[in-house]
């Protein structure tokens, strides 16, 4: 379980995060979600230890994060890095070591991920000769090497093309399926809603809102669509409030059942549900709100 | 974690961080070209002097006839000549003539093929009336054990009324104007190669997943420890180069006896001056994030070390002038300057201890500076950042 807790930073005047705090369960998968310049960055920078927070601490399995302890979690900044003029599998297999692992497992590890990322023929090249898709490609390769115990991982599906995004996606989930928790960002939000368990907004460096991804639906102001095949205007007839989306009625703040019974009155209901607000919707209600 | 994994772990990162720098830029074709065509110009200039006249092989010179013996106990007093006795004159003559030797003496002549060199002549000339005197005693009656005594003169002793500051050897000042351009050459490129490497991690921003797994000191020192090994290897290829060479040539043993030690002391001056430099370029090359804003930030440091280069050169004409003492104990100038004058004066041992301590302390001093600028800037991205700046701000 990684916490991260309570996190204050200023930068000069500008105050970047304002008691950000978050969590993700070993096995969970936590999207984290913001506008540009929310505060994203800087809270997972705070968590890796690559930037010292003004207060507020990580806390991972109940202590404070050690440096031994992150040194076995896979980091993927948001400002991708490689060294341009060292060789593929060499700069994957480096990336092992530092992490702990010995040269034999390091090498073995980098060669099994070059393998399921199809780069396998391009071991022996300088990376800086890739296309930056395949940069891309490599960068993860290099969060996942050592087979990390939590991946933070900042906006990791930019740039990659969709069989990189499934490959990458699986990987997400294979790393929670073994117990990880795993904490990314991204602006996807069709990914962020179809890979993570539970989302967090940030707006302005402070959490707006956060839960699994039903929680937060089912906390949104509810909209039912109606849609009655008849040629009769049901606006001014229905209870509550009535707004027209193409040939559908949108009814809030009534009693579904009397909405039902006076819809079947006036001729064949062809759809009568809710509507399920997307993780878009969520967030763009819960920035300008 | 116990204290002794941590330990161990500390340093394997700062072994890995070195290990890269062998392997990426100590392997690289670029390297290694490089240290071909240094170790075979340092052939070549070792191999240089025997190719030209080759005089500095000894001189074949045949002997015969009367006076033969005693002519070949002076030529090998004096040292440099190469003799083969001959039973007749005649025998000598001819292997004159078919350049077996040099020359040949025998009953007052020396045959040779077209004359002789002035200074090998004069050498004959004297060791032929020595054996000359050597043989006239004997024949009017004197012991061996007299006419030694009689031949025994004491050579002159010098002395000069004016500052002795003057070179006393061409080789002194040749050994330390070599000394003093290696040792340039060796701050010179793994100082730059350091600073670009740091820029590199930082304009790539790969510094950042090091950082997740390293402390900053580690991958300084790492930087630092890996191109120290490399410049070492080229340092040891060049002079075991340039003495494998020398001796196969039989130039060796014509170098002064002290040469040897100079190149041993030369290696310990350029471990503290390159521990100096190689850390304070770090440390500013950290301040900025682009290649190309890289040479502002060395310039101070190139500037140190071509003045310290300079200021050697000039030394070696008046190694024992003020200038040359002052500059041979302050730090950084004493880096290259004390093994340059040690090539080529005697230097009193406490000005070389005064010497050596000041730099160390001036290299210790880099340390904690060079690692605290980097450890301070090296995540800061943007325009580049001022020393003041960089010293201001929290670690
Ligand atoms: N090194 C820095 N110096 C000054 N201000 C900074 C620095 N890093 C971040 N900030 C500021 O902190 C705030 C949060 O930035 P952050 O990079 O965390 O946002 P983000 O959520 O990751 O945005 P994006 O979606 O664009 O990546 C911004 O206002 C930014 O300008
Ligand atoms: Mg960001």
């Amino acid at each position: 379980m990684l916490e991260i807790k309570d996190l204050h930073k200023r930068f000069g005047d500008t105050v970047a995060l304002d008691g950000v705090s978050l969590a993700a369960a070993a096995g969970e998968v936590v999207g984290f979600v913001g506008a540009n310049g929310a505060g994203k960055t800087t809270t997972m920078r705070i968590a890796m230890g690559v930037l010292a927070a003004d207060s507020g601490q990580i806390v991972y399995n109940g202590a404070p994060l050690g440096v031994e302890q992150r040194r076995r979690f896979g980091y993927m900044p948001s400002e991708r890095g490689l060294y341009p003029k060292m060789k593929t599998a060499e700069q994957i297999a480096y990336f092992g070591e530092l992490h702990g692992m010995t040269r034999a497992q390091a090498r073995a590890s980098a060669a099994a991920l070059l393998e399921q990322l199809n780069l396998s023929d391009r071991a022996g090249d300088f990376v800086q000769d890739l296309s930056l898709g395949n940069q891309q490609r490599v960068q993860l390769a290099v969060s996942l090497v050592h087979d990390p115990e939590v991946l933070v991982l900042d906006e990791p599906f930019s740039g990659l093309d969709p069989i990189a995004v499934d490959v990458m996606g699986t990987a997400l989930r294979d790393r929670a399926a073994a117990g990880a928790p795993v904490i990314f960002s991204s602006h996807q939000l069709d990914l962020i809603e179809r890979l993570c368990d539970s989302v967090v907004i940030i707006g302005n460096g402070r959490i707006i809102a956060s839960g699994t991804v039903e929680e937060l639906k089912a906390k949104e102001v509810k909209q039912l669509r109606v849609s009655v095949d008849t040629d009769e205007d049901l606006t001014g007839r229905l209870p509550g409030t009535v707004t027209r989306d193409g040939d559908d009625y949108l009814v809030e703040d009534t009693d579904d059942q009397e909405v039902l019974r006076i819809a079947a009155a006036a001729g064949r209901v062809t759809h009568f549900a809710y509507d399920q607000p997307t993780i878009a919707e969520i967030f763009r209600e819960a920035v300008t709100r | 974690m116990s204290d002794q994994t941590s330990e161990t772990s500390r340093m394997r990162g700062l072994m890995l961080v070195a290990g890269r720098e062998i392997r990426v830029r100590g392997l690289s074709k670029a390297n290694i070209v490089s240290m071909i065509v240094t170790v075979v110009i340092v052939g070549i200039l070792a191999a240089l002097p025997s190719f030209l006249g080759g005089d500095d092989a000894d001189e074949k010179i045949g002997l015969a006839g009367t006076g033969a013996d005693a002519m070949q106990t002076q030529l090998d007093a004096m040292g440099g000549f190469d003799v083969t006795l001959f039973d007749s004159a005649a025998e000598a003559e001819r292997a004159a003539e078919d350049g077996d030797v040099e020359a040949a003496v025998a009953d007052g002549r020396v045959y040779s093929e077209n004359g002789l060199d002035s200074a090998v002549q004069n050498q004959l000339d004297s060791a032929w009336q020595a054996a000359s005197v050597q043989t006239n005693l004997g024949d009017a009656g004197l012991t061996d054990a007299q006419i030694a005594g009689a031949l025994t003169v004491q050579p002159l002793e010098s002395v000069t009324f004016g500052d002795d500051s003057g070179t006393d050897s061409i080789t002194g000042y040749f050994t330390g104007l070599v000394i003093s351009i290696i040792m340039f050459m060796m701050l010179m490129t793994p100082v730059q190669y350091i600073a670009m490497g740091v820029v590199e991690e930082k304009s790539s921003r790969i510094v950042e997943i090091l950082l997740t797994s390293l402390k900053p000191w580690q991958l300084l020192g790492g930087k630092v420890i890996g191109l120290g090994v490399i410049s070492l290897v080229n340092l040891v290829a060049m002079v075991a180069v340039g003495l494998g060479v020398a001796s196969a040539t039989g130039m060796l043993s014509d170098l002064p006896p002290g040469t040897a030690s100079a190149a041993v002391s030369s290696i310990g001056w350029w471990l503290i001056a390159f521990a100096l430099f190689g850390t304070l370029a770090g440390g500013v090359g950290s301040l900025v994030s682009r290649q190309e804003e890289s040479g502002s930030v060395l310039t101070p440091l190139i500037m140190s070390l071509t003045l310290s280069y300079l200021g050697a050169i000039f030394l070696l004409n008046a190694p024992t002038s003020t200038f040359a003492v002052v500059l041979s104990i302050v730090p950084p100038f004493s880096g290259i300057a004390m093994p340059t004058r040690m090539a080529i004066a005697e230097v009193p041992a406490w000005q070389i201890g005064l010497s050596g301590v000041l730099l160390a302390l001036a290299a210790a001093g880099a340390l904690a500076l060079g690692s605290q600028l980097y450890k301070r800037s090296v995540l800061y991205t943007g325009s580049r950042m001022k020393i003041s700046e960089a010293l201001r701000r929290a670690a």
